[in-house]
């Protein structure tokens, strides 16, 4: 028995010798890097986990037989990776694998699973960061007071208060008063700003919202966050203000042929550009030549200028729609419409029959009457 | 001549003691389808400008020197033929009612009647003058259009209602000379002297009152 104790002594030193060469040799690869695509992502967003495998024996190489990734809040969508090659030595390999993010916020660890043929498992936690932080819309530049037809401009800021960067940000709107309706801002880091302007030309008095949107990508996600800027629009002080006068509707014998003549003066404080009179043709009104739109041209305050129109009617039609149409100094067009009556205008040739000519026609019936009778009288 | 109007019985009565003169009465004629020529040559002058646009412009102003010349002498001889036609009318009714007396004769009376016409060709006129002077004159393409817009003239405006009426009234003066001119030309009663001229003249009136729209 004594002489059997140096020699499980001595076994027991060599197999602990085995042991250590072997274990060296299983820690031959490792995870040198890895890297989260987007750095942060969105809830539901699809990233992608990307490590560097690397075999670091400089003299052996080493067979990887499956990678894979392991994790309960965030759905791997990508299939592990079997048989993957051979590894020389001192080489490094990148394996990505797809994940798409849960609806839970957080930070979350999922693992990555790494074998080799005669080497240890490799099992690695890498931190994936879930962040539901979307960019804000602000407004930077707003005029006190907004006046109706007067151009304004409206200016708003995106800010990122993501932790990282995020591309393709646009800034749009569907408001038709606005010009221009999208603005491409493109990259904005984390904690950056960018800001853009927008011309809003309000048509309608009152409250008004704008709503805007702004879009951009986390990564390949698509998102969009929407904003509303709440104004109220005021009647413009200063605009041109055209108003009509003096309308006289004369009708011409025997045909429902009508001229209106008039006035168009500016009562407002700025001129009004390109003013032109038309009758705006609707069921039973019919524009006639020689003067079918009248054009004035420029109008300033407290300007006036006369113009003529003619028109065709139907009998029943008892008012003509007379279409004012001018631009202020910016070019904006506007435009408003005027009733003009023809059926209470005194006209010079109307069917009724004047006092005077039945005066005229009475005593020339008299006179013959008259003359009649004497001559009866004389026979 | 002013016995005629005031008078008529009186003046026939001593004028067929004369031998037949037609011209005086041609005279009068005349001046009566001279003036209603005037106002024809005015309502010509007024179509010719309604189809402004329809005719091109080397044409306008042909069209308008031989439209208002052809309306004024298409006027006057029209009056003439008038005269003739209500000669021959009376001739023809008077003699039913056995009339004596010889057309010329009955021409040289009824040619005195025309002389209220000359009256009531100048109001006429005046009336169309006036009337185109205030008028709007549209301009048209189609002489459907022209003709529709012709008939409201005369049917719906008051100047033409007034000439239309005062032309009765004159022609109303016009039957009364007639009457008296006829019953001493013809040799008839008082009575069918107002039948034979009522008869024509009724139905003159009629035509012109239809074409007022009265009647249609």
């Amino acid at each position: 028995m004594m002489r059997l104790i140096p020699f499980l002594l001595v076994l027991l030193l060599v197999g602990s010798v085995a042991a250590q060469s072997v274990e060296e040799q299983k820690a031959a690869i490792m995870i040198t890097s890895y890297q989260v695509s987007p750095e942060v992502l969105m809830p539901n967003d699809i990233g992608t986990i990307t490590v560097t495998v690397k075999n670091m024996d400089p003299m052996e190489s080493v067979k990887l037989t499956e990678a894979s990734i392991l994790e309960r809040e965030l759905k791997v969508l990508s299939t592990p990776y079997y048989n993957i090659g051979r590894l020389g030595p001192a080489e490094s390999v990148e394996l990505a694998f797809t994940i798409r993010a849960g609806y839970s916020e957080g930070i979350f660890y999922p693992r990555v699973v790494i074998e080799a043929e005669g080497a240890e498992i490799i099992r690695y936690q890498i931190p994936v960061k879930v962040d539901g932080t979307v960019l804000t819309l602000g407004v930077n530049k707003l005029p006190d007071e907004l006046y109706q037809g007067e151009r304004a401009t409206v200016e708003l800021v995106v800010g990122n208060p993501r932790p990282n960067t995020v591309t393709g940000v646009a800034l749009s709107t569907a408001a038709r008063e606005v010009i221009p309706t999208e603005v491409f801002l493109g990259t904005l880091a984390s904690d950056d700003s960018k800001s853009a302007s927008f011309n809003f030309t309000p048509e309608t008095l009152g409250a008004e919202t704008l709503n805007f949107a702004v879009a951009f990508k986390n990564g390949d996600n698509a998102h969009a966050t929407t904003f509303q800027v709440p104004l109220t629009v005021l009647a413009s002080k200063k605009s041109a203000e055209l108003i009509l006068t003096g309308i006289e509707v004369e009708s011409t014998a025997g045909v429902s042929v009508y001229k209106i003549t008039g006035d168009i003066n500016n009562a407002g404080l700025e001129a009004a550009r390109s003013v032109v009179l038309k009758i705006d043709e609707v069921a039973g009104v019919e524009p006639r030549d020689p003067y079918k739109s009248y054009f004035v041209g420029l109008l300033s305050p407290d300007d006036f200028s006369s113009f003529e129109l003619d028109v065709k009617v139907d009998g029943n039609v008892t008012a003509v729609p007379l279409l004012i149409e001018y631009k202020d100094e910016e070019g904006n067009p506007f435009s408003l419409t005027e009733q003009i009556s023809i059926e209470s205008q005194p006209t010079s040739n109307s069917g009724e029959f004047p006092v005077s000519l039945i005066a005229v026609l009475v005593i020339v019936a008299v006179v013959i009457v008259g003359m009649i009778a004497y001559s009866w009288k004389k026979r | 001549m002013f016995a005629v109007l005031i008078n008529p019985n009186a003046f026939f009565a001593a004028r067929l003691k004369d031998a037949v003169r037609l011209k005086v009465p041609l005279l009068i004629v005349l001046l009566s389808g001279l003036i209603s020529g005037f106002g024809a040559y005015i309502i010509a002058g007024v179509t010719i400008e309604m189809l402004r646009e329809v005719l091109p412009p080397e044409a306008q102003g042909i069209a308008a020197t031989v439209g208002e010349i052809g309306a004024f002498v298409g006027a006057v001889i029209v009056t003439l033929l008038m005269w003739v036609v209500f000669a021959a009318l009376f001739f023809g009714i008077s003699w039913l009612f056995k009339g004596t007396g010889t057309f010329k004769r009955t021409l040289e009376v009824v040619g005195y009647g025309y002389i209220p016409t000359i009256f009531s060709s100048i109001i006429g006129a005046v009336l169309i003058y006036q009337f185109v002077a205030t008028a709007q004159i549209p301009q048209v393409t189609d002489p459907a259009e022209m003709a529709e817009i012709v008939t409201r003239w005369i049917t719906e405006n008051p100047m033409m209602w007034l000439s239309s009426i005062i032309g009765i009234l004159f022609m109303l003066w016009s039957a009364n000379i007639w009457v008296f001119g006829l019953k001493h030309a013809r040799n008839l009663s008082t009575r069918n002297a107002v039948i034979t001229v009522a008869i024509p003249v009724l139905a003159y009136i009629a035509y012109t009152v239809w074409q007022l729209g009265v009647l249609s």
